[in-house]
């Protein structure tokens, strides 16, 4: 099983519903002044990327569950890893000694350090592992009011996720830097 | 669609990175966190999924709040619910809910107005001095001196309010928002709301939405229009709605001139002839001969005893071609030959007449490709494009929603639904469709009983004739403008100066006018001259500080509603759940409850005939007897209405969240039975109108401001997006989500000298009044055009924190002058401004 994300460019209206539910993953964050510093951003994985000039352009970063993770590599304990049952990747925080190699390596920055613990804080956040674990959909995919969001098994040519990888024009973002990323983008 | 390159890209992701780390003294601080970070890792999720529908806007959604260990942490859309998915607003509800801005106590001012200055008090104090004032105010200036106003929060309840106060003085937000369109809505289709007629997303090919964000509205719509796959997309509008982010075409257009551009189009469809003739000539009152006073020919011109609504048409099923009723005619003519033009009335007079349909398209021609190319600022190719794809793809042209801009929205929604009607798409699959009807019960209304006339309301109560008081004087802004559906400029003319009668008192319930009306000093004086505001909200909007008392309300999670589902052309009925009680600190109360005490109080023979006992006073027991009872009531309507058990019904919503009554059947009206238009017809030519003395077409007219000409004067537009609305724009994620800049296009920011993120003063050109903004520099908004979003940003309430993200921007309606539109009443929120880089 190869579990990856899917987000529709073409269906997206940037209502940041995703963004937001995201944050349910640090409840501790959310009246916090800063909540997220480094992002300049709210307690939340996802990012909003728009371009200013020409036609308006949109992108919502988040970890791309890469399958060659410079994360991964960089990180010196084995704390940043790819989840075997599942192929996401995942932080090990019992063995994460908070060098940020991790946040530094991410050429999609993708990662992000929480305010209070100092840990490195990624998609999926600790609510949406657990739903994950029980089969449910994670919150960004389940509020989306476009169905521009998708999660599943890459490798089940059944699932939704592979069916609309396989019936549209799908890409992956800094694919040139074979990262393998596994977040596909409908154009 | 034009991609991002992967250099740009990577530039894009740099710039908002920004990788700063936090410094090693925070990091210090890990080891004693780290302890409670595992814990949470570790905590196991007690998840409950509890369905509703969203009150973060009035569009009302179907969700899902997901909430963990009894608290809301996310929501989630509902598969198969007629409307669902939630937008930012909706998936900020959890941050409503324990918000530290949360109104906690009834609060009595004790400063001037404006200053902010409150003393918390018990409900008892609060009730019953509104109370005594209200008496006070009635004795002096009568029931019909009091006025409620609201936006979609309790909105069923309000004509209860009315016959509780015994005012006619219910005036809405509609001015604000859709009532332009609701007048043309009226004038061509005799239906009034734009729930009710709405393009068929779920089957249309291509939608044209002229000043219309279909993402900002319900995300069920959104849903529809995303699932269907098919669906081209074409936004016009001065800057890029957020839609435009999607595989939408965004073209941008000059502020106030839709109606140009529309009548174009229209022009290019008449002289092309793509237009669909037989619908035009049997549903429409295209064929109707109109004589040059402008008004129909009828039978009874041209015969003693002739009906004076029987419209006459040249019908081509007989030679020559002669006059004929037009619901007998069978080949009315669209185009009249000129030797048929004369014709004889009665008096032996005689008049040359013209089809509807021929002075539409002289109209029209006053807007050829290249004229309406210079008033719009759009390429004349992409008019003619746009106008030929429109009819090849059987377009729908959106009616809008949130349209009150220029002024002169009218006529850029009479010419939206005729350009529907040009191509024959109207209540067709995927064509612009009438909703079906919802079999809701209204909470009240008036009928005669055993010949006496009573306010019956839906759970038995019965309120004599005699009690009504003003209930049926006319309301004040009816007085001025009989065709709008509300203006509510003309309250605050009321409260200053009188006319047509004075306002004393005032209800803001759940709605905001300092955000969402015209005038802002206007609004202001206003409130400082009556004699009592009462606002029940769950936040301070800006109103709050004029308020002589703020009542808290319950949120829409603390209580149960039953409504129809307002996005949906299904017939079909939702329920929101109590799913918690408000945190122990909040003492609110359902603003029901609070408008019952009030009037128990003041008027206790008035609550009491609408069923209303003292017991009630105890909120608890409102809660299980009254309200309880109120719900049964609407649901065992809502099963004899549909002819079905209640039990059924009750099982489902219990179950569901939901239920459907009647999907959506096609065709329907005009075709076999008539619309509620004087001709039964759509009217391409306005009969109403025509009655009402305004031009029964429509046409490019001016904005109703100062329009910009010096090279430092723009047009400054407003509008809303998936995160906007008066109560989310308070939750902290907007602080990120919502950008309150305002928009400059990077071609005026060079002329000016003017980078992104520079502080610049606009000083309004119709008041004089100035305000500062940072700057935003981008494609996104049109040359000559400044945008920025409507009540999120330059909030004043002294009871928000100094440092409040909400007080950043600016509140656009600071600078505009109060000019509701002539007929219609509606609102002219677009203004225009000079623009000064502050150094
Ligand atoms: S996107 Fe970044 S954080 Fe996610 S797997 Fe790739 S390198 Fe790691
Ligand atoms: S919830 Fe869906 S539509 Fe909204 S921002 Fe996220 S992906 Fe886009
Ligand atoms: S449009 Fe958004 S805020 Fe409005 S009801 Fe729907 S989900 Fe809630």
């Amino acid at each position: 099983m190869r579990l990856a994300y899917l987000w529709d460019s073409r269906k997206c209206i940037a209502c940041g519903a995703c963004i937001i539910n995201c944050a349910a993953n640090y409840p501790e964050l959310r009246f916090e002044k800063e909540p997220n510093p480094m992002w300049k951003w709210l307690g939340a994985n996802i990012r909003r990327v728009i371009r200013e000039k020409g036609k308006p352009e949109l992108r919502l970063l988040s970890c791309q569950h890469c399958e060659n993770a410079p994360c991964v590599t960089a990180c010196p304990t084995g704390a940043s890893y790819i989840e075997p049952e599942t192929g996401l990747v995942k932080l090990n925080k019992d063995k994460c000694i908070g060098c940020k190699s991790c946040i530094v390596a991410c050429p999609y920055g993708a990662r992000w350090l929480h305010p209070k613990t100092m840990y490195p804080e990624k998609c999926p956040g600790p609510v949406c592992e657990q739903l994950i674990a029980r089969g449910e959909e994670p919150l960004c995919v389940a509020v989306c009011p476009a169905e521009a969001r998708d999660f599943g098994d890459i490798d089940d040519p059944q699932s939704s996720i592979s069916q609309k990888i396989k019936r549209h024009r799908v890409s992956r973002m800094l694919e040139h830097l074979g990262t393998e990323p596994k977040y596909f983008v409908v154009r | 669609m034009v991609s991002l390159t992967r250099r740009d890209f990577v530039k894009l992701a740099g710039a908002f990175a920004g990788l700063a780390l936090v410094g090693g003294a925070a990091y210090a601080a890990r080891t004693q966190v780290q302890r409670m970070a595992l814990a949470q890792k570790k905590e196991p999720l007690e998840l409950q999924y509890v369905r509703t529908f969203c009150s973060m806007c009035g569009a009302l959604c179907g969700i899902e709040v997901v909430l963990n260990g009894g608290k809301p942490i996310a929501v989630r859309a509902i598969d198969g619910q007629p409307q669902t998915g939630a937008c930012g607003r909706g998936a900020s509800l959890p941050w409503l809910y324990d918000n530290p801005l949360r109104l906690r106590k009834p609060l009595k001012r004790v400063g001037e107005k404006g200053e902010g200055k409150f003393v918390e008090v018990d409900w008892d104090t609060a009730l019953n001095e509104i109370a005594a004032k209200l008496k006070a105010i009635v004795e002096k200036h009568g029931f019909k001196s009091i006025a409620i106003t609201h936006h979609d929060i309790w909105s069923g309840y309000m004509g209860l309010f009315q016959y509780l106060f015994g005012t006619p003085n219910r005036v809405d937000h509609s001015g604000s928002c859709f009532g332009h369109g609701t007048v043309a809505r009226r004038h061509t289709f005799g239906i009034e709301h734009h729930r009710f007629v709405d393009p068929d997303y779920d089957n249309a090919n291509y939608v044209l939405a002229v000043g219309r964000t279909i993402s900002t509205a319900s995300m069920g719509v959104v849903n529809r229009v995303m699932r269907n796959e098919n669906l081209r997309i074409v936004v016009v509008d001065p800057r890029a709605p957020e839609i435009a982010f999607t595989s939408a075409e965004w073209i941008p257009i000059i502020p106030g001139t839709d109606a140009a551009f529309l009548l174009s189009l229209i022009h290019i469809i008449i002289s092309e002839r793509l237009y669909d003739e037989e619908f035009l000539m049997r549903f429409t009152n295209a064929p109707f001969l109109i004589k040059p006073d402008g008004r129909p020919l009828v039978e009874a011109d041209i015969r003693e005893g002739g009906g004076t609504t029987v419209y006459l048409v040249m019908d081509a099923a007989a030679t020559p071609p002669s006059l004929a009723d037009h619901r007998r005619a069978t080949r009315p003519l669209l185009l009249l030959p000129e030797e048929r033009r004369e014709v004889t009335l009665k008096d032996g007079s005689s008049v040359r007449v013209k089809t509807a349909f021929e002075l539409l398209a002289e109209r029209a021609a006053k807007y050829p490709p290249a004229e309406a190319s210079k008033i719009t600022g759009i390429p004349k190719d992409t008019i003619v494009r746009i106008a030929r794809e429109f009819a090849a793809y059987r377009g729908v042209a959106d009616d809008t929603w949130y349209a009150a801009k220029n002024g002169n929205e009218y006529d850029v929604v009479r010419a939206l639904l005729i350009l529907n009607a040009l191509v024959g798409n109207i209540d067709r699959r995927g064509g612009l469709v009438f909703r079906e009807d919802q079999g809701f019960p209204s909470f009240v209304t008036e009928r005669t009983v055993e010949g006496r006339r009573v306010a019956e309301t839906v759970y038995g109560a019965r309120m004599p004739e005699a009690m009504f008081a003003d209930r049926h004087a006319p309301r004040v802004d009816r007085v001025k403008y009989p065709e709008n559906t509300s203006t509510f400029d003309v309250v605050f003319d009321a409260i200053l100066k009188g006319d047509p009668y004075p306002i004393k008192a005032l209800f803001l319930i759940g709605s905001s006018p300092m955000a969402r009306e015209m005038k802002t000093s206007k609004v202001i004086e206003a409130y400082k001259n009556l004699e009592l505001l009462v606002v029940i909200d769950v936040l301070p909007q800006d109103d709050v500080d004029y308020a002589d008392y703020v009542l808290p309300d319950t949120i829409f999670l603390e209580r149960d509603e039953t409504t129809d589902i307002k996005w949906s052309l299904h017939a079909a009925t939702h329920v929101q759940k109590k799913m918690l009680d408000p945190p122990p600190d909040v003492d609110a109360r359902d603003a029901l409850w609070i408008m019952f005490e009030i009037a128990r109080r003041a008027f206790p023979e008035r609550a009491y005939a609408l069923g209303w006992k003292d017991e009630y006073a105890d909120h608890k027991r409102y809660r299980e007897e009254f309200m309880k009872s109120f719900e049964e009531a609407v649901k065992s309507r809502l099963a004899s209405n549909w002819r079905m058990d209640v039990a059924v019904v009750r099982r489902e919503l219990d179950e569901k969240g939901y239920i459907m009554f009647k999907p959506k059947e096609f065709g329907v009206r005009p075709y076999r039975t008539a619309l509620p238009t004087p001709s039964g017809k759509v009217e391409i030519y306005s009969l109403r109108a025509v009655t009402v003395g305004m031009d029964p077409l429509p046409d490019q007219r001016p904005p109703l401001y100062t329009l910009p000409k010096a090279p430092n004067e723009f047009y400054l537009v407003n509008g809303k997006s998936p995160n906007v609305s008066v109560h989310a724009a308070l939750m902290e994620p907007m602080k990120y989500l919502i950008e309150r800049s305002v928009w400059m296009n990077p071609k005026d920011a060079e002329r000016l000298g003017i980078k992104d993120g520079d502080l610049i003063e606009l000083e309004g050109i119709d008041t004089g009044v100035k305000r500062r903004a940072r700057v935003k520099v981008t494609e996104r908004v049109r040359e000559g055009v400044l945008f920025t979003y409507a009540q999120s940003a330059g909030r004043t309430s002294k009871l928000l924190p100094p440092d409040h993200f909400a007080r950043e921007g600016i509140n656009p309606h600071h600078l505009n002058d109060a000019r509701p539109a002539p007929g219609t009443g509606g609102n002219t929120h677009n203004t225009s401004v000079r623009v000064r880089k502050v150094m």
